[in-house]
């Protein structure tokens, strides 16, 4: 794979065991160049540890790997000067102040001026305060040093290992931006994750892994697609639905519904123009949806396995 | 090179309270030790019968066979000021070798810093040469507290240089530790057991290299105590090659850690497992 190569993470029948546990089970799958990536799974399905290869903090124990045209195991220094990575739980050393940190970080990625430009408006978007000493700062806040010191040297790919854990909503939404902004400017990112919701809204692709094996690799949208969607109605005054007048349409089904006939939940696979068709004879009040289909599809591929697989020790 | 010096400027400024904190107690002991000659000089015809009087036990722990070396200027700095000083600072070497990499890995801070552009030499050796480095600030705070001590003292006078030559051998032997300490953390699953197990190998080798002054039979086993080869009497003239064999060992040792570190998965934190050479440097969990 050349650097021009479309795919900017390439990875081939990657395995990795400590011991007798074999964290990656021979896992395949490529990341395009400017896309959003998610990668999906429980704790302990050997998320991190694909990661922490990319990066060459651990080395697989068979299978190839290439990052922008590089093998970690051979020349990691250029894999991890176009990456930026931010881990779902940051450690740094707590007796130094957040700017001494971030100095040292810039540093390491060679101290230029918009690295330092970049750094101080992105501290100043996280309302990250500079001058408090690491021990003082919060779980959040101490993230937050995390992701200025992932996204101010504008990498070219992005390794967010559950970025946004232990932040409050609204630095959530910041990161959730800063993923958007930096795919728009070309960045390619992977976002690991077992939110489901955040990985619908910002990645293209998704990759299912389970157990240490790769379970599915799709679009998001077709994923999304492959689901039902929930529709939850409110009728201005008592409704009596028959459930014969559904019988035409094979993809809605009437869940739920109340004594009254006020309310009911119906789930849509397909089309919604049954559903809509038959609700223009009612007095509808207010109408919600929910898209369930990622959620759906990674509960079915985990249903049985979700508790074997959590806790271990290796995420 | 530049992510070298970077961990290496990062590691010192990181170990400054470190080196004031083991320099300024050492350049103290300096100073107070140093008047105390005046007093054991004047004192030498009540002192000399109580020495010979000593059992060759009790008296290898206060230089068994030199112990009245203690009366002549060089005798009393090697006896009363350099003879504690390997023990000191192998403590030290204990705790700053194991802790060089391994607190962070535990910590989980190595993780976050390998993954900026800092090749694994760079993080080693960077941090290597900053230990190194405040070991040597610590040795010349040392140094320093003497001399001041030696220019108040009526009855010492030494030129600086001829002070500094135990020092040297000092070094050396911390330096030993020092390597020993870091090569045993890249292979035992904790900081605090590599700290522990080079503390134990201080200590014990302090107590047999006395007692081998007493004890004949126990002369063979000494000559595998790094301490055996310490020169508190250098002011009279340093030996070069006990320096540069522990100095060579300290560099085999530190090649043994640095083949550990290079192979080794870095922990996101906590203890990890024995990663032994001969058992391929994976035995146990992550």
């Amino acid at each position: 794979m050349s650097e021009d190569s479309p795919s900017i993470i390439r990875v081939k029948n990657l395995t990795k065991s400590y011991g007798g546990f074999e964290a990656l089970r021979g896992i395949d799958f490529e990341v395009q160049r400017g896309e959003v990536f998610g990668f999906l799974g429980p704790n302990g399905a050997g998320k991190t540890t694909a990661i922490r290869c990319m990066l060459d903090l651990i080395r697989p124990s068979s299978g190839s790997l290439l990052v922008a045209g590089h093998d970690p195991q051979r020349d990691p220094v250029a894999v991890r000067a176009l990456c930026g990575y931010l881990p779902g739980e940051l450690r740094l050393d707590e007796n130094i102040t957040v700017s001494n940190a971030l100095s040292f970080f810039r540093q390491l990625r060679g101290g230029t001026t918009a690295c330092h430009r970049r750094a101080d408006v992105l501290s100043e978007r996280l309302e990250l305060d500079t001058t408090s000493k690491i021990k003082n700062l919060s779980k959040g806040n101490k993230q937050k040093i995390g992701i200025v010191s992932a996204f101010m040297h504008e990498p070219e790919l992005l390794l967010l290992d559950e970025p946004t854990s232990g932040l409050d909503p609204l630095v959530q939404k910041t990161v959730m931006e800063l993923v958007a902004e930096v795919q728009q400017e070309g960045a390619t990112v992977f976002f690991s994750s077992h939110v489901l919701s955040e990985v619908q809204a910002v990645a293209g692709r998704v990759a299912i892994i389970r157990g240490g094996r790769i379970v599915e690799v799709s679009e998001t949208s077709e994923l999304s697609a492959r689901g039902t969607v929930e529709v939850r109605v409110c009728f201005d005054g008592p409704v009596v639905f028959e459930k014969d007048q559904l019988a035409a349409f094979p993809g809605v089904k009437l869940i739920t519904s109340d004594l009254a006939g006020r309310f009911m939940e119906f789930s849509v696979r397909g089309s919604m123009d049954g559903l809509v068709k038959c609700l223009a004879a009612y007095p509808v009040a207010t109408l919600e949806t929910r898209q369930c289909g990622l959620e759906e599809v990674f509960h079915a591929h985990y249903g049985k396995e979700q508790e074997k697989a959590t806790n271990s020790p290796f995420q | 090179m530049r992510s070298f010096w970077t961990i290496f400027r990062f590691s010192s400024w990181r170990l400054r309270w470190t080196i004031l904190g083991w320099g300024i107690p050492l350049m103290l002991l300096g100073l107070i030790t140093t008047p105390f000659y005046d007093l054991v000089a004047e004192n030498e015809r009540q002192l000399r019968p109580v020495i010979q009087g000593l059992k060759p036990l009790v008296k290898s722990f206060i230089g068994g066979e030199q112990a009245e070396e203690i009366f002549t200027p060089q005798g009393f700095l090697a006896l009363r000021y350099f003879a504690f000083l390997p023990v000191i600072l192998g403590i030290f070497a204990s705790v700053a070798g194991s802790g060089m990499l391994a607190t962070d890995e535990e910590r989980g801070i190595l993780d976050f810093l390998l993954a900026h552009p800092a090749g694994r030499a760079s993080v080693f050796f960077g941090r290597m040469a900053a230990t190194i480095c405040s070991l040597v600030a610590i040795l010349l705070l040392a140094w320093v507290g003497l001399w001041l001590g030696v220019l108040r003292a009526g009855s010492l006078h030494f030129p600086p240089g001829q002070i500094l030559l135990p020092y040297i051998s000092v070094l050396a032997v911390s330096t030993f530790f020092l390597a020993l300490s870091l090569a045993l953390s890249m292979m035992m699953p904790s900081r605090v057991t590599a700290a522990m197990t080079t503390g134990f190998i201080v200590l014990a080798g302090e107590i047999l290299t006395n007692l081998a002054k007493a004890i004949s039979q126990l002369q063979p086993a000494a000559q595998f105590s790094p301490l055996t080869y310490f020169q508190a009497n250098a002011m009279r003239g340093l030996h070069i090659q006990p320096v540069l064999g522990l100095l060579a060992i300290a560099l085999f040792l530190t090649g043994l850690a640095w083949l550990g570190f290079q192979r080794r998965d870095i922990r996101v934190a906590g203890d990890g497992g024995w990663k032994l050479p001969f058992l391929g440097w994976r035995k146990g969990g992550n």
